[in-house]
């Protein structure tokens, strides 16, 4: 019986050293066991939370954008539909049926299904998006057939719309995914990288105000993604964006856009006495409609590639010279300066000459005899060339037009403002490496040269001039809303930003000599409307002196005089010289003036022009 | 002592042996309910019936003389590998693989079934090559008992179970007195080819970068020089040590032709791999490489064994496997179950009742009446030795996903049964242990 140890082989040094090694690696995997479960248990048991249990983004509405009426949002959400499929819904070996009869529903092609839900993904209970921006006609069809299209279901996906289109794009903006630089600037202020922003406009501008917060559903979900257990859903619901009403006249700016036409150019409407801008309209335009989903790749490559740069703010970010609407500040300066005084009368030729620096009259007998209110009311280039160069001086001539607000931003609430240009002696020093010269002065004093101005800087100045040197803050924003309650939560209040002192009596004079254009002067031609007392001035802007493209500019407001300031508007009208030559400027001013007092549209307001024999020109 | 012994069943096998089936049909029930509490499968109701039908098995085994079994072993062989290429040719493909022959729903797998087959027919051999199982040449033929299933059932393809028959083998020529060394070439080159198979893709997934040395195991050309190379430092050494006999130049010779081995064996493998084989082992060194692909299951089950804790979360209380996280639940995976519920104490009664079946194991061998019953009772132990370690390694991260089951645990007939069979023949052995 003894002999068994000897007679089975088995040496008992290997049986005891087997034992060792296989009872060593049962005490690595316990040592193991141990360290996962009690000492780093904790961080096991949390992951095990966080797995189960998934949260959905519920999305923030973004808040909506009205004008000034508050009654019909001119940017809101419209429902769209993305049409989705749950793979592990459609039974097994159907999947390619219900994919090609889904595919010819949605009018798209089997072989981009296929691509979205690959094989390997027919397990899975996910909702795979397949189409976004479905119609509803199709969404309807889906619905009524729930046993054809198994597993295929649509979920609604607020697209941003803009009832206006093209009209009020440059105000408004766009909207789009945040990109990853964006992210990296902004993530600090709550955004995620799925948020859709504002790109322009004031969709960029107070994008915090209108993002609101997105809400979260948190569920608890087995493998394959299933809801289970119920009553568990913790809603956080989502903060509505605010929404915005603006200062804009959504029937002034159609007015406006359609007054310019087709023409690359800008206007600019505003109150004097608030700020408020009526109507900002830019041409070219673009549909922000187009800039956002499927249709976005294509609007952007297109818009990109047109020369006339549709993206531009042509009435804020546009800078050209003033050139006649400048003779304004001329006046306002050389009264105020007493060098000349109203009254005062100066021999007008037909040139005006310094050293080489040549001025022509537009008239080519010159004015002979005429006093500075005929001379704003003829544009006469050798009156206000005398004025500047010799009365005034280089100093006094820019401190002036600094004074009027030119050479800086106005700090309007849309992104991208341009300063314009105010040159001086130390900037043509630092830029060309050459002193200035007298025909600098001169080009200053009639609105050419280096000096370029922005629609709005312009529109600001004719304002100043009607509120006695106050400039109020130009704004597009009026009030900001909550979406839910329509209780006001900010209310933009007027706010003098600037200060012109001069004596009151000097801006009384300049707005009678404006007033004096139109009656008597250059512009009486056009401005034809017997709706309101315009006063302003015609500019037209030499680009080239070899070809006839000219800049056509007209500053004006109106009533002339009035007793109550609410009523008074600017308006400033700019066609550039790439349009053929109608001195339009002018001519555009004068329907939007007659639409504006008599509260007509275009056609209303052409017709009724036509029906008075005022409207020679069309 | 004949009708004594009846009634004479080792306790500590017994016990081990049921309380490991009383778990596992446990966990077999609980990994049946989703979280809404609805039972889903009724697998459990399959593991009672296989548990009592195998446990008659194992009675029978038991009572049986192995030495009867003795001269059928090559019928039993012999049947084992025509099942399985009958399997190759008209099986089911289950997982993958085509391991599953049968009528109707009645299926077995003739590859679990095999282990028993291949043990039994090695222990007749090498009670037949005795001390020269010492020599090259029988230690090669021994092999090929080994290579024919493996082989075989790589082809299904089932990997995992394949492997286990590379440690059976080492572990039944190691008590049978085969030489360290020998042992060592094997498992030594063996291991090579694993590291050199997956250190490009380790080099991609986990290192992140390039090292230039890796060309080596990508580029064939550089590969087939590299390996000339090897081949003439070993034929130097093997010069040495004809002309020289100093013994070093054996041990340069014989770590060169590993080297060399692994690295041309190597070059068949890569080719053979799939990718998710490969993606399997990248994911053992680090599953967050795929986190929702191949790392998916590692990193559930080490989630779900970890937030055990001490002592668990309570029986059917677990969130991973009733939230379906946990694929294979009732196989595969079901120790993380296990782990889950019943916490570290409760991996601690399965570890208890294996080790408490790995040292009577071997405690039998030694007590074996002859050499056949020896080995048979080493090859027993090596393969719950094999299965528990590669299970329980890949539940809790130590071992790359090869999708064996924990015998006697594990949802499945044919693997209960292989495993009820093992104890029965341990329990003969150590029945029969006395000559009369």
């Amino acid at each position: 019986m003894n002999d068994s140890w000897n007679k089975n082989g088995i040496s008992k040094g290997r049986v005891v050293a087997f034992g060792v090694v296989a009872i060593g690696l049962f005490f690595v995997y316990l040592s193991h066991l141990f360290s996962l479960q009690i000492v780093d248990g904790y961080l096991y048991t949390v992951r095990s939370e966080q797995v189960k249990r998934r949260s959905t983004v519920i999305p923030a509405p973004r808040g909506e954008i009205f004008d000034r009426h508050h009654d019909i949002p001119i940017a809101t959400n419209t429902n769209s539909f993305a049409v989705e499929v749950n793979p592990a819904m459609i039974p097994r070996g159907q999947h390619a049926e219900v994919f090609a009869r889904t595919a010819r529903l949605l009018g798209m092609s089997e072989d981009e299904i296929h691509r979205r839900v690959p094989s390997s993904m027919y397990q899975v209970y996910q909702q795979v998006e397949i189409r976004s921006a479905v119609p509803f006609e199709t969404v309807v069809r889906l619905a009524e057939h729930p046993d054809r299209y198994v597993g295929v279901s649509w979920v609604g996906k607020p697209v941003r719309s803009y009832p206006e289109g093209a009209a009020m794009a440059h105000i408004l903006g766009h909207v789009g995914d945040i990109t990853p630089e964006e992210l990296q600037v902004m993530f600090n202020l709550g955004y995620n990288a799925r948020s859709v922003i504002g790109k322009s406009g004031i969709e960029q501008q107070y994008d915090l105000l209108l993002q609101g917060r997105e809400g979260r559903a948190v569920r608890t979900v087995d493998a394959r993604g299933r809801r289970v257990g119920d009553g568990n859903i913790q809603l956080v619901p989502p903060e509505l964006g605010h929404n915005l009403v603006l200062t804009v006249d959504r029937r002034i700016q159609q007015l406006a856009t359609d007054a310019l036409g087709p023409r690359i150019g800008s206007v600019v409407v505003l109150r004097p006495n608030t700020g408020e801008i009526l109507a900002l309209v830019s041409y070219p335009s673009f549909d922000p409609n187009l800039l956002y989903g499927e249709t976005a790749g294509a609007a952007f490559s297109q818009l990109r590639s047109d020369s006339r740069a549709p993206f531009l703010n042509r009435a804020i970010q546009g800078s050209y010279s003033p050139a006649s609407t400048f003779k304004i500040l001329l006046t306002a300066a050389a009264i105020e300066e007493q060098l000349i005084s109203p009254d005062d009368t100066m021999v007008v030729g037909p040139v005006y000459r310094l050293g080489n620096r040549v001025v022509n009259e537009w008239r080519p007998s010159g004015f002979g005899r005429i006093n500075i209110m005929q001379g704003l009311a003829m544009s006469s280039n050798v009156f206000f060339a005398t004025v500047g160069h010799d009365l005034l001086g280089t100093e006094r001539l820019l401190s002036y037009t600094l004074g009027f607000g030119f050479g800086t931003a106005s700090g309007i609430d849309l992104p991208g403002e341009r300063p314009g240009l105010v040159p001086s002696p130390e900037w043509k020093r630092r830029v060309f490496n050459s002193p200035w010269v007298g025909g600098d002065t001169v080009n200053v004093s009639i609105g050419q040269g280096f000096l370029s101005v922005t629609p709005l800087q312009l529109a600001n100045m004719v304002a100043m001039i009607v509120n006695d040197g106050r400039l109020y803050r130009p704004h597009v924003l009026k009030e900001v809303r909550d979406a839910e309650t329509d209780s006001v939560i900010k209310r933009v209040e007027p706010e003098v930003i600037h200060t012109f002192p001069l004596r009151p009596q000097t801006f009384e004079i300049v707005r009678r000599a404006m007033r004096g254009v139109i009656r008597g002067g250059t512009a009486e031609p056009v401005i034809t409307t017997p709706a309101v007392e315009v006063a302003g001035k015609t500019g037209t802007a030499e680009v080239s002196s070899t070809t006839r493209d000219w800049h056509s500019w007209f500053a004006a407001y109106g009533p002339y005089q009035t007793d109550n300031p609410d009523d008074q508007v600017v308006v400033v009208v700019m066609v550039d010289a790439m349009n053929d030559w109608e001195w339009w400027a002018p001519k555009a001013a004068n329907l939007i003036f007659h639409g504006i007092f008599t509260d007509s549209s275009f056609e209303e307001t052409v017709a009724d022009l036509r029906r008075r024999w005022r409207l020679w020109y069309m | 002592m004949r009708s004594r012994s009846i009634f004479a069943f080792d306790v500590y096998l017994s016990v081990a042996t049921i309380g490991l089936l009383l778990i596992g049909i446990l966990f077999v029930y609980s990994s049946g309910f989703n979280s809404t509490g609805q039972m889903i499968t009724r697998e459990y109701v399959r593991q009672i019936i296989w548990a009592s039908t195998g446990l008659l098995l194992l009675v029978t085994v038991a009572f049986v003389e192995y030495s009867v079994v003795k001269p059928w072993v090559g019928y039993l062989y012999a049947l084992g590998v025509l099942l399985i290429i009958l399997t190759l040719l008209f099986g089911r493909v289950v997982n993958g693989a085509r391991a599953w022959i049968g009528i109707g729903i009645l299926g077995i797998q003739p590859s679990e079934f095999m282990k028993i087959a291949t043990i039994l027919a090695f222990a007749v051999f090498l009670e037949q090559a005795g001390g020269r199982i010492q020599r090259i040449p029988f230690l090669l033929l021994g092999s090929m008992l080994f290579l024919v299933p493996f082989g075989l059932i790589l082809l299904q393809p089932d990997f995992g179970t394949a492997a286990v028959f590379f440690p059976v083998f080492l572990v039944m020529c190691f008590f049978a007195g085969a030489k360290i060394r020998h042992l060592a070439f094997i498992a030594g080159t063996a291991m090579l080819v694993l590291i050199f198979t997956m250190l490009p893709a380790w080099e991609i997934y986990i290192y992140g970068g390039r090292i230039p040395a890796f060309e080596v195991f990508s580029n064939v050309r550089l590969k087939i020089f590299v390996l000339m190379g090897i081949g003439a430092v070993c034929l130097v050494s093997v010069a040495g040590l004809m002309l020289l006999k100093r013994r070093y130049f054996y041990w340069i010779a014989y770590g060169t032709v590993i080297v060399g081995l692994a690295l041309a064996v190597s070059l068949g493998t890569r080719a053979a791999i799939r990718d998710y084989q490969l993606m399997r082992l990248v994911v053992f060194m680090n599953p967050y490489v795929d986190p929702r692909g191949a790392g998916w299951n590692v990193i559930q089950s080490i989630t779900a064994v970890g937030s055990g804790g001490i002592s668990g979360k309570g029986f059917l209380q677990g969130t991973q496997s009733h939230f379906h996280f946990l694929p294979e639940q009732s196989t595969d995976f079901i120790f993380a179950i296990i782990a889950e519920e019943w916490g570290f104490l409760g991996a601690l009664a399965v570890f208890s009742l294996f080790l408490l079946i790995l040292v009577r194991g071997l405690y039998i061998a030694t007590i074996a009446k002859d050499r056949f019953a020896g080995y048979v009772a080493t090859g027993v132990v090596a393969l719950f030795m094999t299965h528990f370690l590669v299970n329980v390694g890949m539940a809790i991260g130590l071992m790359p996903i090869a999708g064996i089951p924990l015998l006697f645990v594990s949802y499945g007939g044919s693997s209960m049964w292989t495993g009820l069979i093992g104890i029965g023949l341990l329990m003969s052995i150590y029945h029969h242990r006395y000559r009369y």
